[in-house]
């Protein structure tokens, strides 16, 4: 059976409306939204509800959890000062618009969902701010998911689509054992893991203003990246009309995001 | 003026508007460049120095802002009225290097300007967060703040070192080129800092109110140079 899984919203009403649209044109009926429906985006409210409206399973993201508990970031969250500044002014902009009602919808949502052998987060398993970058360090990539317990694990956060699989891998270990005088070793072959990244809804980042999401058929375990046009023009309108950053527009309407992320792929999120 | 065996001498001399495109007041950042590349450079900018523009090995690089190419090539294409301006200044030109566009661009640019503005802004003793100054350049020359002609900057890194960014539109991407010259990590920088900008529908509010948020604060400076400071001191052996 096919299934949908959406990520970073971020206050899009367009590009969500327009998501779920294509969504519901394909019969698909089980939609999974990995967090971040708010921050930078002129619609908090507008998104929140949406998802609220539509029952769609959610698990919380780093904006959501932000919103809710104050910024708190790590060095992973802003590679800039300029970054940064912007991202605060988003915040409180978001702060001041959402109702008490969504904000306790929010504070609601789990870290991360889990069915059967697949697992839903925003980041990573070890926290909604931890990018899994797609050259992260394979090791450590199948450790997040290995850990997990999970044999799929659904992503968002970097906002690049991606589909990895992590396969043909081992570790030998050799103990010197200074009492017996000899070497024991023992070698594991890894099994296949999967990390499915749905990039992003409202603030796509893979060099096109497209939408993107995933539908996964969990009988085949066929993933599929779809791309989705929308109407950014009434995005950036919004957000010009909100009184956010017009540069944010400009960078929406360009296919880069509202401001820049960190890239480092081998930095572990310390919050 | 590398190879020059004797003197080098630079002169900017005011370029003329035409129909509507403004021409930029001068805002120093060739010459600064320029002195800092060739540290005996004479400038002779102030009349008191066109006498020594007669020295006979002295190499004058007279530079001149101009929209259009000449019609004719080489000395007798000159306008009379730059003529006018070298003669008062004792200067006779034998030698027209080239019209500033660079072979690799494009005859037709791609973006298409017919009126021209200007903004400048001193950026004194201002010192950039590194990345920051690289979204912001990126921005600026992409078109988020209006449509960008051409972009030139001295800017200040809080590591002492300062960078020269050339931009014209048409050209793949940006000069980024390091002075020589490095401040010391002590306080904020003495050395110029401008940024001057042409092109159209330029947001002059919006530009400055985005690098008021890429600029260090006198304590994050101070984070970054102490460590400097630190190393400087190790790297003198004590007597």
């Amino acid at each position: 059976m096919n299934h949908a899984i959406i990520s970073c919203l971020h206050a899009n009403l367009p590009a969500a409306e327009a998501v779920l649209n294509d969504i519901d044109r394909q019969g698909i009926d089980t939609i999974t939204c990995l967090g971040d429906l708010v921050g930078y985006g002129p619609q908090p409210n507008e998104v929140v509800e949406l998802i609220r409206k539509r029952g769609i399973a959610t698990c919380q993201g780093c904006w959501d959890e932000d919103i809710i508990d104050g910024l708190n970031a790590c060095e992973c969250s802003y590679p800039s000062q300029l970054a940064e500044r912007r991202g605060h002014l988003a915040h409180q902009w978001t702060d001041d618009q959402l109702t008490d009602e969504n904000k306790s919808f929010l504070a609601s949502l789990p870290t991360s969902l889990r069915r059967d052998r697949l697992l839903f987060v925003h980041g990573s398993p070890n926290s909604q701010h931890e990018y899994l970058l797609p050259d992260m360090d394979a090791f450590a990539a199948l450790e997040r998911v290995e850990t997990a317990g999970a044999d799929i694990l659904f992503c968002g956060h970097t906002h690049q689509p991606y589909v990895r699989e992590l396969r043909d891998g081992s570790i030998r270990v050799r103990l010197q054992n200074a009492d017996h005088g000899n070497d024991q070793g023992e070698e594991l072959t890894l099994p296949m893991r999967k990390i499915v990244n749905a990039g992003s809804v409202g603030e796509p980042r893979h060099g096109s203003t497209n939408a993107t999401y995933v539908i996964h058929n969990d009988a085949t375990d066929e993933v599929e990246i779809k791309e989705v046009a929308y109407d950014v023009g009434r995005t950036c309108q919004a957000i010009v009309e909100a009184g956010l950053p017009k540069v944010f527009a400009w960078r929406l309407s360009h296919g880069f995001e509202f401001a820049e992320q960190a890239e480092d792929a081998s930095h572990v999120c310390e919050r | 003026m590398r190879s020059h065996q004797g003197k080098c001498g630079y002169l900017r001399l005011d370029g003329y508007p035409s129909n509507e495109l403004e021409q930029v007041s001068d805002s120093g950042i060739d010459k600064a460049f320029l002195k800092d590349q060739f540290p005996e450079l004479i400038d002779l900018s102030g009349s008191h120095h066109a006498s020594r523009s007669q020295q006979g090995d002295l190499l004058t690089l007279i530079e001149l802002p101009q929209f259009q190419a000449p019609q004719h090539a080489g000395i007798t294409g000159m306008d009379p009225r730059v003529k006018n301006q070298l003669e008062a200044l004792q200067l006779h030109p034998d030698r027209y290097l080239h019209f500033g566009r660079d072979p690799e661009l494009p005859n037709k640019d791609t973006l298409e300007f017919k009126k021209l503005e200007y903004f400048s802004l001193s950026l004194k003793a201002s010192v950039w967060d590194p990345p920051s100054l690289n979204t912001l350049w990126f921005e600026l020359v992409n078109g988020a703040y209006g449509d960008v002609y051409r972009a030139k900057a001295l800017m200040n890194l809080p590591d002492g070192r300062s960078m020269f960014f050339n931009w014209i539109v048409s050209q793949e991407s940006s000069q980024f080129l390091p002075l020589e010259e490095i401040s010391a990590p002590n306080g904020r920088p003495a050395s110029l800092s401008e940024l001057v900008v042409q092109g159209k529908h330029l947001d002059g509010l919006r530009i400055q109110s985005t690098i008021d948020l890429c600029l260090l604060n006198d304590a994050v400076l101070e984070m970054h140079q102490m460590p400097l400071r630190d190393r400087q001191k190790e790297a003198i052996p004590s007597t």
